[in-house]
């Protein structure tokens, strides 16, 4: 229950990972105005840092909270944070540090978050890792990759959602261990991330590893961008599926299909047609996707 | 009386008329009197003035094992010889008398050769199961156990088949011996009375002064014992003033508490049960001086270990021996003891080392064991030379619950060797998420107590919590840093030290892990000592980890890095528990230090 819980959700984040990897791509390489209803940046309050330095904790809480509200804008205050953080705080002090460090997604808290990356107190652990997944840099990448290895599956399962979204290439070949242990979330981080063989590695999963999970990292490789994954490594995904013959690779080759972009690859587009067709009459084909 | 009881007395009493018929003596009712007055050791004194010049012949070396659905005896001559077997139903173990293998069951008592298996005589019982035996060589006596449970009966039948004696009495008999047609016949545990079997009179009487249920011929002596062996000398004359040559095995720990003998006034069953599995084997050795225990040695099974032990107070462990099945029976031998195991395979254990110097196999399982050994020693080289400590290793290492008693005692053992091997066993054990948890703490504790084999212990810190290399279970993490901590093993620190930061640790481990880097960190440790104290001093999730806090700042302070611990003494946010004991830590720095 808890393993399908954790497909399910790495499906979902494939799902939003690969619509952000369609806008993003290679339609939105010209920055967009900002529609008015989006709310614009708060400047960080001036007395952020004097009140972070003060030691009074609700001067603390207060200060964190700003800086929160600030967003991006809140960087600045991310040294002081991370002075605090290597001073030690108060668990639920704690918590709110490191969530603010990574609602400025800035590098600059990331080695100060990383030791929380291993506190024993594993909601920290968790907090920890999905700051750093924003936070980024080298010791972000270092933390996530040992956190794949974590006692508690929900950190290594943000660990490798983690380092997906922060495109570690290099931590591919720890992704593939841990999808060999069950980290479902791994599946869709190499998909994002894998190169060539890599790639057909994945889809090589299908069989011994449950369906869902390999194609949430599938469905990454094959909305990634032409440059980055080629159109034969694709066709070869899209036959790996196509020789299951079941009802679920059929609604999964439906749904490529469906979402396939009219201005992209025919070749590719030519398979995922055939592949549905030669996959319609699988047991279960006719179901809703 | 109930009635199947009372059909296999009178059935008795038929086969006892036919045997009294075919020329046998009659049963003396002044036998076994309970109104006899000590005769200060004149008779029996007068027993051994007419014996003890007399030879006592070597009994058969052999092993015979009860197997089939107890229908069946094998036999095999120990030192070499032909095996053979013998069909026939059991009531009763077997009892190797002299050289002749006695049985009983399908309502008769049977005596067969020993080396060949070949039947010298058969009697009629009536269903009574035998209890023990005693042959010179021309005469088998056998007592039985009455229906009931009371009472028993004696048979003494020459080897022609011929009944010699016959006596019932409502007095429990034990196993008897045979010497110049002369029967021993041990009773009530503490009598033996010395029955003439020419005439069937009471010829002499001993009272012993320790339990005695069996009387039984070896190595040239006579012995009377079950707790002990008292041997039949110059000196029995005083034995009912405690003063005939008694030989006792020593005491110590042993697990199952096994015994020696066991009584010989019952009959054993015919398929071995949870007492010969743990046992004691001894053999006693006539002296000029009174008696000692062949080789120095000792020996006990528990199941499938056998152990050997010094012959002096408290009983010192010189080897064990790991057998693949459990151990039925055995002996002791000159150099050495014999055992038989439950699959029928027999091995000869060296005295000394408790390596194999021999085996043998009776071909099939056994559902019993009876082991006879008296000339034939066992000699040869082993073949498994391995030191006490390889032999400890191995045995607590067993993955087999039958056997955790025995494995606590040896890791007892274990424990107090300063043999490297022995800190590797417990790093290993306490690492096995196999290891049994009636184990787990006890290797936990003497791994903590060591004081050898760093490098071992260094060698296990280096493993962490790995859930992608299936490394699922700490090292012992606690313990080892005890005793490197006590070893003051600086070379230690940066092992110990990385665990400070293991979440998978148990906040056991930690604690230990900062108390040992208390004393043995260096400089290089500065970054993770700050790393744990920042991470912990306001936010331990308990005390254990509160207690690490204040050790981490300890060894802080010793590496003159005191700013940071003196702030967290004074900042309201540090635990409470780490910050009193930081307050204290920082107060004892000497005026110079604390600038």
């Amino acid at each position: 229950m808890r393993a399908g819980t954790r497909a399910a959700a790495a499906v979902c984040a494939a799902s939003v990972a690969v619509l952000l990897t369609f806008a993003g791509g290679e339609r939105c390489a010209q920055a967009r105005p900002v529609p008015a209803d989006v709310p614009r940046a708060i400047p960080l309050p001036p007395d952020t840092l004097a009140r972070l330095r003060s030691g009074d904790l609700a001067a603390v809480k207060g200060a964190l909270d700003a800086v929160r509200m600030s967003a991006h804008a809140g960087a600045p205050a991310v040294p002081v944070i991370a002075e605090l953080l290597q001073r030690g705080l108060s668990p639920a002090l704690t918590l709110a540090a490191i969530e603010t460090v990574g609602d400025t997604e800035s590098e600059a808290g990331s080695a100060a978050v990383a030791w929380y990356a291993q506190h024993r107190n594993v909601e920290l652990r968790r907090a920890a890792i999905q700051t750093l997944s924003r936070t980024r840099g080298l010791a972000a990448v270092r933390a996530l990759r040992g956190a794949l290895s974590d006692p508690d599956a929900n950190v290594r399962g943000l660990a490798a959602t983690g380092l997906g979204n922060m495109k570690a290439k290099e931590a591919v070949g720890d992704l593939f261990a841990a999808l060999d242990h069950k980290v479902a979330e791994a599946a869709a981080s190499i998909g994002q991330l894998c190169a060539g063989n890599e790639c057909d590695r994945l889809a090589s999963k299908l069989g011994s590893v449950p369906f869902d999970v390999v194609t949430s990292g599938l469905d990454q490789v094959l909305f990634r961008p032409a440059a980055d994954v080629s159109d034969d490594i694709k066709i070869k995904i899209v036959g790996r599926v196509r020789e299951l013959g079941t009802g679920e690779a059929n609604r999964f080759l439906r749904s490529v299909q469906g979402k396939w972009p009219k201005t992209w690859s025919q070749r590719v587009k030519q398979s995922i047609d055939q592949a549905v067709l030669a996959t319609a009459a699988s047991p279960g084909a006719g179901e809703p996707q | 009386m109930s009635r199947p009881a009372a059909l296999r007395s009178c059935a008795l009493g038929l086969a006892l008329s036919a045997a009294v018929a075919c020329g046998g003596g009659q049963t003396r009712t002044s036998l076994f009197s309970t109104t006899w007055e000590d005769d200060g050791g004149v008779s029996i004194g007068r027993v051994w003035q007419r014996l003890g010049s007399t030879p006592i012949p070597a009994s058969a070396d052999v092993v015979v094992g009860v197997a089939g659905n107890a229908d069946k005896l094998l036999g095999a001559p120990i030192g070499g010889g032909s095996k053979w077997t013998f069909a026939h139903p059991l009531d009763a173990r077997p009892v190797v008398a002299g050289s002749v293998v006695v049985g009983s069951g399908g309502r008769e008592a049977f005596a067969l050769d020993a080396k060949t298996g070949t039947v010298l005589w058969r009697r009629p019982t009536g269903g009574i199961p035998l209890v023990g035996a005693g042959d010179d060589g021309t005469v088998t006596v056998v007592t039985f156990r009455k229906a009931g449970g009371v009472g028993n009966v004696l048979l003494a039948v020459s080897h022609d088949g011929e009944v010699v004696r016959q006596i019932e009495t409502d007095k429990p008999l034990g196993s008897p011996a045979v010497l110049g047609r002369l029967a021993f016949v041990p009773w009530a545990d503490q009598y033996v009375s010395v029955i003439d079997l020419a005439n069937g009179d009471e010829a002499a009487r001993v009272t012993l002064r320790a339990q005695t249920s069996h009387a039984w011929t070896q190595g040239g002596s006579l012995w009377f014992g079950e707790a002990g062996y008292i041997r039949f000398d110059e000196h029995i004359r005083d034995a009912s003033k405690g003063k005939a040559t008694t030989l006792m095995v020593p005491l110590r720990e042993l697990p199952g508490t096994p015994k020696l003998m066991p009584s010989g006034d019952h009959a054993l069953p015919a398929v071995a049960d949870a007492t010969d599995r743990v046992h004691i084997y001894a053999r006693p050795r006539g002296t000029d001086e009174g008696a000692t225990l062949e080789d120095g040695r000792w020996y006990a099974t528990y199941f499938r270990i056998a152990m050997g032990f010094a012959n002096e107070k408290g009983g010192k462990l010189t080897w064990v021996h790991l057998h693949p099945a459990d151990l039925l029976g055995g002996a002791a031998a000159a150099g050495g003891v014999v055992l038989c195991d439950e699959q029928g395979k027999v091995v000869e254990l060296d005295a000394k080392t408790g390596g194999v110097v021999g085996e043998m196999d009776l071909g099939e399982p056994v559902k019993a064991c009876v082991v006879n050994a008296d000339a034939q020693p066992v000699n040869g080289t082993a073949t498994d030379g391995k030191s006490l400590a390889a032999q400890l290793s191995e045995a607590v290492r067993a993955n087999d619950p039958e056997l955790v008693t025995a494995q606590k005692l040896l890791l007892r053992e274990l424990a107090t060797g300063q043999d490297e091997l022995a800190t590797k066993t417990l790093v290993d054990m306490a690492s096995d998420p196999r290891t049994s948890p009636d184990l787990l703490d006890d290797a936990r504790e003497a791994l903590a107590k060591r004081r050898t084999g760093a490098s071992v212990m260094e060698a296990a810190l280096a493993r962490h919590y790995d859930f992608l290399k299936d490394v699922l279970r700490p090292p012992p993490v606690g313990p080892i840093a005890e005793a490197l901590g006590a070893m003051k093993e600086k070379g230690a620190a940066p092992l110990l030290a990385s665990h400070l930061l293991d979440p998978a640790d148990t906040e056991d481990d930690v604690k230990q892990a900062a108390a040992a880097l208390a004393v043995v960190a260096t400089p290089t440790e500065l970054p993770v000592l700050r790393q744990f104290f920042g991470m912990y001093r306001a936010s331990a999730p308990d005390d254990d980890i509160a207690m690490a806090v204040v050790s981490v700042g300890q060894a802080l302070i010793l590496l003159q890095d005191v700013g940071v611990v003196a702030a967290a003494a004074k900042d309201p946010t540090t635990v409470l528990y780490a910050r009193d004991r930081l307050e204290a830590l920082v107060e004892a720095i000497p005026p110079p230090a604390k600038k």
